[in-house]
């Protein structure tokens, strides 16, 4: 089973799904850098200095990492930086869940439509899952490549 | 990788126009729902009368002053969609819509300016309209698109700290404009 899991026909295809989601998700976010640094401020957890740092060059990072997953380069180091980024994406969330602060999750940039504050804490509850979600795609990518180093 | 990142974001940053040009160092200094003073930088304008203006205008705008006093104490005073309508008749109080631009196109309140609080060159917008000499204790109303929206708050700040006192931010803002079938313009223009 574990064999399985950390095969690299799997390991393969999580490479392609984790690299396709960050980098659609980071091209969404270069393409309206304000519109992206106006959901950084809204979760009110970054400083007012930084948001538009973090608004430039967090996209890039995605992107920049995507690729890098994609076509197999450094893939330890990519895994590792998105584990990170999704884990203090989780915190963002959550932090702002247990203040009860709705906010949009800016994951693939601004929301077109309006929404309710249920509908966005809702949100916020499945964006969360599906960030966890991802990061057992990158445990599977750092465990497959350790069995790599590891087979003689 | 961080440094291709940087490297990356910079050229993208150097290349993108004003709509998508970003300061790398913001300056948002509104603090979210606050309605406290916000301090003013030393050496900043100084407020300054206004010009004359005829003896209507001036009755008009006593009007207005015991309607909606100064308050140099906050940055921005929350007015309802009456309130702005009667503000919209008399038709010499500045409008400032803080959507962004590409929001503004679409629709904005017949005669408002564009004054997006996430794009580079509103710093710039604030400091020209403080040069054309608008009274900074008359009212200028701004606003964005109501209920959980910040940006008009945000934009109230900046104008409170380049030296107007009169700031009134729109509390329902467009969403409420257009229910209500006012006039809207839209396009690049007021």
């Amino acid at each position: 089973m574990n064999r399985r899991i950390l095969s690299p026909w799997v390991t393969v295809r999580v490479q392609f799904v984790l690299a396709a989601f960050f980098v659609v998700a980071g091209i969404a976010k270069i393409a309206d850098p304000p519109g992206f640094a106006h959901e950084v401020h809204n979760y009110q957890i970054v400083p007012g200095a930084l948001v538009n740092v973090m608004a430039l060059v967090l996209p890039w990072l995605e992107v920049i990492t995507g690729v890098c997953l994609f076509l197999g380069i450094a893939v330890r180091t990519s895994a590792r930086i998105l584990g990170i980024l999704l884990a203090v994406f989780i915190a963002a969330l959550s932090i702002n869940l247990a203040r009860k602060h709705p906010v949009e999750c800016g994951c693939f940039g601004t929301a077109k439509v309006q929404k309710t504050d249920a509908q966005r804490l809702t949100d916020m509850k499945w964006a969360i899952a599906r960030d966890v979600g991802l990061l057992l795609l990158v445990a599977q990518i750092l465990a497959a490549s350790r069995a790599d180093v590891r087979r003689p | 990788m961080l440094a291709a990142a940087v490297v990356c974001a910079a050229v993208s940053n150097a290349v993108a126009g004003p709509e998508r040009h970003l300061r790398w160092i913001g300056s948002y200094e509104a603090a979210p729902g606050g309605t406290s003073a916000a301090a003013r930088p030393a050496g900043g304008p100084a407020p300054t009368p206004a010009a004359s203006s005829s003896v209507a205008g001036a009755a008009a705008s006593s009007a207005a002053a015991r309607a909606f006093p100064p308050h140099p104490e906050k940055p921005w005073a929350e007015i309802s969609g009456d309130d702005v309508v009667s503000l919209h008749e008399r038709g010499d109080v500045p409008i400032l819509d803080a959507r962004r631009t590409s929001v503004y196109r679409e629709g904005h309140i017949a005669g408002a300016r564009p004054f997006s609080i996430w794009e580079s060159d509103v710093d710039d917008k604030v400091k020209a309209f403080f040069t054309e000499g608008h009274d900074p204790s008359q009212p200028i109303v701004v606003y964005c698109s109501g209920g959980e929206c910040e940006d008009s708050h945000m934009l109230a700040t900046k104008l409170h700290m380049a030296g107007f006192d009169n700031a009134l931010v729109y509390k329902d803002g467009f969403p409420d404009w257009q229910k209500r079938g006012l006039p809207v313009h839209t396009g690049d223009t007021p």
